[in-house]
């Protein structure tokens, strides 16, 4: 009785998230532009078609080094942008997109336009997916200052064993010329 | 009064309990991933900035109320049948917006969240839409600071963060989505502009994607007092050889 008590407390451990496997957006995300197409009324003819080819044709591609995200049919686009030059990360939520289990992570650049660079729509894991870009970004230096540091004391503990080397066959010099 | 303020403060605990679970607005203050001992707090704007929503909550509800008063008195005495049939529906213009405002302006600011770290900070905002904005202070370009009269006399001020890049002041107010957070309410505003600012003076990049220049400090730090203490006993043996 006790132990499945117990059991039940163990938290799962929360795998980092493999971002070279998004790809696309998650299906919810036709749910949504239907929802939101069907919400402007008279407009849903011309709205539906567009967020429905924007659905099948948008790509992700996360790597080492960046991002980039394609969409369009006739007009394609591509956007590329590297992890160090992210300089705010939002995420938001809509009503809609909560119950369905999305987000929004929106990433901005140094650019001089008020709108996001890039918006990543149809994320589930989208607060796992932040706090990775969050780890990328630069100035949160959790993973640079730790290795810093490592690499730092490293050098420190071979100085030491150096200068004790060196102080010890100094000793052994001054031994060797008081015997003579 | 008594009683009317516990009854409120319940249907308001009733509110809120259908808004996290139906509407999943999160029961949870935001955090920041951080490393062991690291120094993090979340906290909401100062009580004073309720006060202060309140304050103007209340001005504007004389303001319109007497307007709409005045004018529905004006109906009753012109066309005294109009004035009576329209009697509910003049009660409900006047005191249903009242209410919704009134709710609207504590669920507002029940759900502003402000997290600081030693590195970042993050900014949560919104019961329908929910934004979250999360800033390094690395990429912070300046800070101000903004009190007006009325918000002095509430005792507080809002912060407003600015990341490199244009755009954001027309665009989206106070929500800020573009290269700038806003931390409205603050009591204390001078003391986080002054971490943010030590911070910010640590960091010795211009704050726009160049590379880190702290492995600089790192290698110029050097000696440790064992390193001293062993090259005294070095210098001391070099000497007595020399003699």
């Amino acid at each position: 009785m006790n132990q499945t008590a117990i059991e039940a407390q163990v938290v799962p451990v929360k795998q980092p998230l493999d971002v070279s496997a998004i790809r696309g957006p998650a299906p919810q995300l036709l749910t949504y532009y239907l929802i939101v197409a069907i919400l402007t009324l008279p407009g849903v003819f011309f709205v539906l078609p567009a967020l429905w080819f924007r659905y099948r044709t948008l790509q992700y591609k996360f790597d080492d080094e960046g991002i980039s995200m394609r969409w369009g049919l006739f007009f394609r686009r591509e956007v590329l942008l590297t992890y160090r030059k992210i300089q705010d990360i939002h995420v938001s939520r809509g009503i809609i997109q909560r119950w369905l289990g999305l987000a929004t992570v929106s990433v901005q650049t140094a650019s001089g336009s008020a709108t996001p660079e890039m918006s990543i729509e149809g994320i589930l894991e989208a607060e796992e997916l932040r706090d990775y870009l969050y780890a990328k970004m630069r100035g949160s230096r959790q993973n640079v200052s730790t290795a810093q540091s490592d690499e730092s004391s490293q050098t420190e503990n071979e100085v030491t064993e150096l200068l004790m080397g060196i102080r010890d066959n100094l000793a052994k010099l001054v031994d060797a010329r008081e015997v003579r | 009064m008594e009683n009317i303020r516990r009854a409120s403060e319940w249907c308001y605990q009733g509110l809120w309990y259908s808004l996290t679970k139906w509407f999943l607005v999160p029961r949870d203050p935001p955090s920041l991933p951080s490393t062991e001992g690291e120094w993090v707090q979340s906290f909401r704007p100062s009580e004073g900035y309720l006060n202060y929503l309140r304050f103007f909550f209340w001005l504007g509800l004389f303001a319109i109320d007497i307007a709409l008063t005045i004018g529905w008195i004006a109906i009753f005495i012109a066309l005294p049948i109009v004035g009576v049939l329209i009697t509910p529906i003049a009660l409900a213009i006047i005191v249903l917006p009242d209410i919704v405002a009134y709710i609207a302006i504590h669920l507002r600011y029940d759900t502003t969240w402000y997290v600081l770290t030693d590195r970042s900070m993050r900014i949560r905002r919104g019961i329908w839409t929910i934004h979250e904005t999360t800033i390094t202070f690395e990429n912070i370009q300046n800070i101000h600071i903004h009190q007006g009269p009325v918000e002095r006399y509430f005792g507080f001020a809002s912060l407003l963060v600015e990341t490199a890049g244009g755009g954001g002041a027309q665009a989206h107010g106070a929500a800020g989505l573009g290269h700038r957070g806003m931390m409205e309410g603050l009591s204390n505003a001078p003391e986080i502009r002054e971490l943010i600012m030590q911070r910010i003076k640590q960091i010795k990049s211009a704050g726009i994607g160049d590379d880190h220049v702290d492995s600089e400090t790192s290698t110029t730090r050097g000696f440790t007092p064992q390193h001293v203490q062993l090259l005294r006993e070095i210098n001391q043996l070099t000497a007595q050889l020399a003699t």
